[in-house]
């Protein structure tokens, strides 16, 4: 059946994009993750409008993080204080990105910024996430037990002045290293189409020595918040936000996810991130295979005034 | 200005019936529908153009008789072209060039060859087919003199595999002597606006009578709110994208709640 998307200004088979919505949905109920940087590039490879696909998955986003959020919730398992100053770091960084994405737009270099970032980060991630569950399976099969964290750790990070107290947390850092962080994510996911809680968890776990059981809830929160900012921000600047898009994409992600979720438990947490790990790099390369080879047509056109721009 | 404007239709009507003697009503057209209107299943449609020309007073030494050309031209935009080039290994877009005032959409209907119905001046000052519409660059380019033609042909050949510019030649067909017809299709994806229908009559390689029609393409309904809420309440759109967003995942929670 096929539908016609308000925004993007074009039909679609809407149970295509409910299926990706879907797919997406169940691997991030699988992981533990958003899923938005398999989803954007999904929506941008099949035809949509990359800037209609960015914009988009940030509405997605906050669809996904927000039932997740209840759960952790209900659980307590949020540092608010926490959560509140990376939320600032976070909607500065999103406001940032989307006058950025009108530049880049302007001067047609949105698509390769998009794809080169996809590249760096994705294979970044992705590799260490491979070389680290390697690793650790290698470690299981072997019998050693991993080393447990010494408490009273402290990096360069903790010697930051403007120190507060997460009580939450059990954490007394600097405010600095918190917002930059929230505004780098904020920044990335408004620019790429991306929760970044693949990004957020590991930093908070391992630069701010956040407690894991902490961890997940705080990031999803921030999330949540700074996508929701992004949605507004993308709404007012590039008017790319497809309302329609978006509520099919919703639907079927988080029927997705609670099937994904469900799966999740019967696999081991290193198989799973080393799949996952797999999954991002793959992603990333189809990224540089694009960027590498000759295109097949070098000619591109985009409207800038008058109707349809 | 009310007199004003009895006194120009008063001399409108005057002029038009001296003309019409000889050329003004050779030539009447009709539109099938004068809105297109786009709804959630909209995946294209087509209009169908019908209309009379009368009987040209043939000379005995002229072969042919008349030729039609149907165009249908979209709301004029601004559209940049760039081509892609090797920069440090990677596939990037380095030159581009600005097309100014060109037509969103554009089709033609002739009855023949193109190039036939008329000299290439007068195609040009028409705009009849896809090598006489003015393609105005603009003037900050930074493209060679001799990539011009590259990009002018890319162009054209990219909006040509969107369907939306098209030439049909040979598409009009005539019913009777004087009655003709022709369909012109409208993909999915036309852009929004007022589109000009303009209808031209050739005879012997010359210009005898025009006729222009509006047709107006529109987005209906739920479609046109959520597309006018998007553009003049962008605020309140993103809004109302959060608020759905968060029910959505709300709602979900409730209903897989595990606990």
């Amino acid at each position: 059946m096929q539908l016609y998307l308000p925004i993007a200004e074009i039909p679609v088979n809407i149970f295509v994009i409910f299926g990706m919505g879907g797919a997406v949905g169940f691997l991030s109920g699988l992981f533990g993750i958003g899923g938005g940087f398999l989803l954007t590039p999904l929506l941008i490879f099949s035809g949509i409008p990359p800037a209609v696909s960015v914009a988009t998955v940030t509405t997605q986003v906050v669809a996904s993080s927000s039932s997740a959020v209840v759960t952790y919730w209900r659980r307590k398992a949020i540092d608010l204080k926490l959560a509140t100053i990376l939320l600032i770091g976070g909607v500065l960084g999103s406001l940032i990105g989307v006058i950025l994405f009108q530049v880049l737009q302007s001067v047609g270099q949105l698509d390769l910024v998009i794809s080169l970032s996809y590249v760096t980060f994705l294979g970044a991630i992705g590799g260490l996430m491979l070389f680290e569950s390697v690793r650790a399976i290698r470690r299981r099969r072997s019998g050693a037990t991993p080393k447990a964290r010494k408490p009273g750790q402290h990096n360069w990070i903790h010697g930051l002045p403007l120190k507060v107290r997460f009580r939450r947390s059990k954490l007394y850092v600097s405010v600095i290293p918190v917002i930059g962080l929230g505004a780098i994510i904020g920044f990335l996911g408004t620019i790429l189409g991306i929760g970044g809680g693949f990004m957020m968890v590991p930093a908070l776990i391992y630069l701010l020595r956040v407690p894991t059981n902490i961890v997940i809830g705080t990031s999803l929160f921030q999330i949540l918040f700074t996508m929701a900012a992004a949605t507004i921000f993308h709404s007012m600047g590039t008017k790319t936000v497809d309302i329609v898009l978006a509520m099919t994409l919703m639907i079927g992600g988080v029927i997705g996810a609670q099937f994904g979720a469900r799966m999740g438990q019967n696999l081991r947490g290193d198989q799973l991130r080393l799949l996952l790990a797999l999954l991002v790099l793959g992603v990333g390369l189809r990224f540089a295979v694009d960027l590498l080879i000759t295109p097949d047509d070098l000619y591109s056109i985009a409207i800038r005034k008058g109707a349809g721009a | 200005m009310r007199w004003g404007a009895f006194l120009l239709l008063v001399l409108t009507a005057a002029t038009g019936a001296a003309r019409a003697q000889d050329a003004e009503e050779d030539l009447v057209t009709s539109l099938s529908s004068n809105t297109v209107s786009i709804q959630s299943n909209f995946t294209g449609t087509e209009i169908v153009i019908f209309g009379q020309a009368a009987p040209v007073n043939h000379q005995p030494d002229t072969p042919g008789g008349y030729e039609l050309a149907i165009v249908v031209e979209g709301p004029p935009q601004d559209i940049t072209t760039r081509r892609k080039g090797r920069f440090l290994g990677l596939w990037v877009n380095r030159d581009a060039e600005r097309f100014q005032n060109v037509p969103s959409f554009y089709a033609v209907a002739s009855t023949g060859n193109i190039s036939e119905l008329g000299s290439s001046r007068l195609l040009d000052e028409l705009g009849i087919g896809l090598n006489h519409i003015n393609l105005a660059v603009s003037g900050s380019s930074n493209v060679a003199l001799s990539d011009r033609d590259d990009f002018r042909r890319a162009f054209v050949r990219l909006r040509r595999e969107m369907g939306l510019y098209s030439e049909q030649p040979t598409d009009i067909r005539f019913l009777t002597d004087t009655m003709f017809r022709t369909n012109i299709p409208l993909p999915a994806n036309i852009p929004v606006g007022d589109y000009e229908v303009k209808s031209f009559l050739f005879h012997d390689s010359e210009l005898i009578s025009r006729t222009e029609q509006t047709l107006q393409v529109a987005k209906i309904g739920f479609e046109q709110l959520s597309f006018e809420l998007a553009q003049n309440y962008s605020l309140v759109y993103g809004i109302i994208a959060v608020a759905l967003a968060i029910f959505t995942g709300w709602l979900a929670g409730v209903i897989f709640r595990k606990d």
